[in-house]
């Protein structure tokens, strides 16, 4: 855009070239101090809150489980999951973390269109998730698994993601943290982790549809490859086993020879040797030339830029003439 | 020549949907050719017109070598009607719409919003003065008749809504406030700021006035060259442009169109997602500025409705898929589908309709109203784009295709509509293996309605949902390993 009504000089200059390929939301707390019905029960929550804050301070009559909410730190509301939907009086059925706690509303949990989209979509969660919990260094400190059991989940709609096939590789290479895309259920906390927090601009959200998935700004496909610090904040707020600290990735696999974490799915990226410390070579090498942080790539890319990716040629998308079935 | 309808000499206009194509060099040179935009109406273009006092000749799917013979029988003659037309009007001679002749296809529909297509020069402020335009509304005026306009395309932040409510929050809002008109919709916006740019900018320019509004944005995909370069023209060509009119563009992709999408491709975000709210655009939108996102349909109804004192109550329609060639109609509110369709030419008999753009409705059914009351009673989408599928076609290919298209192209960012859509392509591929889940496919096409963050997912599901409804004998032979169109075969036999 050619105009210039904007400029970031507010902007710490750190933060100026992070890229974390998520949208720029609008707070969503509320303006002032409300007073919510919550099944039933009042609830005064403070200036700023969602709906969420109000439900978590009461016994609720249905569970709400809000996977990707995590709601400390400024990491989110994601609002991704959509496993927190509640019904309002005044607004229908609305996302409990990322909608204002207006004061006089009046929240059922337990009417039946938003109780059945928590159902959906938390199956819908888990029928693109590795289930292979026996094997996960998060058995047993997982939300997901948490809140499926919680929700008294047995079998899921839609089954879970157990083809081989489609499995993508381990990220084995740093010798800190763990990658496993299998389990991840895209809630960002470790993007905004990563860049809200600590500022160090390594992962972003990549792809769009099912192709949707946790990368790296730098362009390259490894966590040893990236200008990963090893902070470890990201393995911290993942609420699967998705991002795990290296050295437990096995602590709670069940104890029967041939099971471990990495054979569960098959195919890894292992580390090449080079690293020692917790910073990648890429990291260092940035360090010793550049004062300034750099991702490695052009992070305001131009629409341009985003458009020469896009190989669809005009009206494309209007013909829906792909192979099928 | 300053005003095209002041025709003493005649007048040739050459009204053409190919951007790309130019006059022959032997006839550009002439200063009785004029060259217009569309008509909407691609399947008779080239479309040459010619013009002399109160009287136009029509020469449909004109060639180079026919223009050529035109512009010298009527530069030899001085008749109209020198080079053998397909048909002639008589019309007032001032006219600043077209002109619909009988006997070339022109007649479904009506001119109005869409008067100023394949007749003003898109780009000469002339011929929009003389159409009683540039007019500058007062504020209060502009919302009396936003309370009566409703949003046009999913592109639109007030989509099928009443505009005031909306105005009102970015008027009472602080900042630097942007009216941005989304072109990236379908055709009809296309053809509006192709063909009558400053229909569209009138509205946005009186709209910015009305909510104290800083600057308007045209947005368009990349690959929209001819939109691109007929508004820069515009914007340089608007007499005493009064704040600033930038142009900005995304990607060409479906989902670029989505509103907040909108606002992260101008603001130049690398990946476009939807944003959550409330609050809206209204209150956080470009920049988190307060922010009208507008389609030029929209916009354009408000501007011809500031020369009528009232808008005028037509939907603009365009129909593709089976037809010789799409066109874009303007139809009365109280008109039907049919009344859009009599605008193609069917490449079989009729079979079913997707009503509503990329992820329409599925009916059998033309008789249904255009105004989004009727549409939506019959779970038909508003958007302004009717496929037509002729008899050959299979349904439960043709919805399978469009909601694999949402699992593939959708922003990514909600579990509703990117893990939705994936399972709905497969509940569709399982029919078929012979399993048929009707309930199931309700369930979750309900769901991804009620929990989506934005539209696209909302209306995902429709094809299919509306499909199994209407067309549930042609399910249920795919999962007898039937398919009645004998388009799904080879797959079947496997």
């Amino acid at each position: 855009m050619s105009s210039e009504h904007h400029d970031t000089a507010d902007a710490p200059p750190l933060t100026e070239k992070i890229a974390p390929g998520t949208a720029s939301d609008p707070s969503t707390g509320s303006d002032a101090p409300a007073t919510v019905t919550v099944d039933g029960q009042e609830v005064s929550v403070t200036a700023g809150s969602t709906l969420i804050d109000a439900i978590e301070a009461v016994d609720t009559d249905e569970y709400v489980p809000a996977l990707c909410h995590y709601g400390r730190e400024g990491i989110g509301p994601r609002s991704e999951c959509r496993t927190c939907m509640v019904d309002t009086d005044a607004y229908g059925v609305v996302p409990a973390c990322s909608f204002p706690a207006e004061d006089g509303l009046r929240v059922e949990t337990d009417a039946s269109e938003a109780s059945q989209a928590r159902d959906v979509n938390f199956d819908l969660v888990l029928s693109n998730h590795n289930l292979r919990c026996t094997t996960c260094g998060k058995n047993g400190r997982c939300e997901l698994q948490d809140g499926a059991i919680e929700q008294e989940i047995e079998e899921p709609r839609y089954g879970v993601l157990d083809d081989r096939d489609e499995y993508e590789p381990l990220d084995d290479s740093s010798s800190f943290i763990q990658i496993d895309r299998n389990k991840c259920i895209l809630c960002n906390r470790c993007v905004e982790a990563c860049n809200d927090v600590q500022v160090e601009g390594v992962l972003r959200v990549e792809g769009s549809g099912n192709d949707t998935r946790i990368g790296f700004q730098s362009d390259v496909e490894t966590m040893e490859e990236s200008t990963c610090v090893s902070c470890g904040h990201c393995a911290t707020v993942c609420p699967t086993g998705s991002l795990v600290e290296k050295g437990i990735e096995d602590a709670t696999t069940i104890p029967l020879p041939g099971f471990t974490q990495k054979n569960s799915i098959g195919k890894s990226h292992e580390n090449t040797g080079k690293t020692k410390g917790p910073m990648t070579p890429k990291k260092r090498q940035q360090e010793t030339t550049e004062p300034q942080m750099d991702g490695g790539n052009d992070l305001v890319a131009s629409a341009d830029a985003a458009a020469t990716e896009d190989n669809s040629p005009t009206d494309n998308w209007d013909d829906g003439e792909s192979d099928w079935p | 020549m300053t005003v095209t309808n002041a025709n003493r000499e005649p007048i040739i206009r050459v009204s053409d949907s190919g951007p790309d194509r130019s006059l022959p060099t032997s006839v550009s040179t002439s200063d009785t050719i004029v060259e217009v935009g569309s008509t909407g109406f691609t399947t008779i273009e080239p479309l040459v017109m010619v013009t002399r006092n109160g009287t136009t000749s029509f020469y449909p799917q004109c060639s180079s070598a026919k223009l050529e013979d035109i512009v010298s029988a009527v530069n030899e003659t001085g008749d109209v009607t020198a080079a053998e037309p397909d048909a002639t009007v008589d019309h007032d001679p001032e006219t600043s719409q077209l002109p619909v002749p009988e006997g070339i296809g022109l007649e479904p529909g009506v001119r109005d919003v869409t008067g100023a297509c394949g007749w003003r020069r898109p780009t000469s402020p002339a011929d929009h003065k003389a159409a009683g335009g540039f007019v500058e509304p007062d504020p209060e005026a502009v919302f009396d008749l936003g309370d009566q306009l409703r949003g046009r395309g999913w592109g639109d932040l007030c989509h099928d809504s009443s505009l005031t409510e909306t105005w009102e929050a970015v008027r009472a809002g602080d900042g630097e406030k942007t009216i941005v008109v989304n072109a990236q919709g379908p055709d009809a916006d296309k053809l509006l700021l192709g063909s009558a740019p400053f229909e569209v900018l009138d509205g946005a320019v009186a709209l910015a006035h009305a909510v104290g509004g800083d600057q308007v944005v045209v947005y368009t995909s990349t690959e929209n060259r001819h939109t691109i370069e007929t508004v820069r023209e515009a914007v340089s060509a608007y007499p005493d442009l009064s704040l600033p009119v930038d142009i900005a563009t995304g990607p060409a992709e479906h989902r670029a169109a989505e509103p907040t999408m909108a606002l992260e491709a101008i603001e130049g975000n690398h990946r476009l997602e939807a944003r959550i709210g409330p609050p809206g655009p209204e209150s956080a939108g470009l920049h988190g500025q307060p922010t009208l996102v507008h389609t030029p349909r929209t916009l354009a109804h408000l501007s011809v409705a500031f020369r009528h004192g009232e808008p005028r109550n037509t939907r603009m329609v365009t129909v593709r898929g089976d037809v010789e060639a799409p066109a874009t109609v303007e139809v009365p509110e109280t008109g039907t589908l049919k009344t859009a369709v009599d605008a193609v030419k069917l490449t079989g008999e009729f079979k079913a309709a997707s009503v509503g753009g990329q992820f329409g409705g599925i009916t059998d059914d033309l008789d249904i109203g255009v105004d989004p009351a009727a549409l939506s009673e019959a779970n038909l989408g508003t958007e302004g784009v009717v496929h037509l599928l002729a008899d050959e076609r299979c349904v439960v290919k043709f919805v399978g295709q469009r909601t694999r298209y949402a699992a593939e192209e959708n922003c990514g960012r909600c579990v509703p509509c990117r893990e939705g859509t994936t399972q709905l392509a497969d509940l569709l591929r399982d029919v078929y293996d012979g399993t048929y889940e009707p309930s199931k496919m309700r369930e979750l096409t309900t769901v991804m309605e009620t929990s989506s963050i934005c539209a696209f997912g909302v209306e995902a599901g429709r094809p299919a949902r509306t499909a199994v409804a209407e067309f549930e004998a042609e399910f249920e032979a795919h999962a007898d390993g039937r398919c009645p169109a004998g388009s799904c075969l080879e797959t079947l036999e496997v």
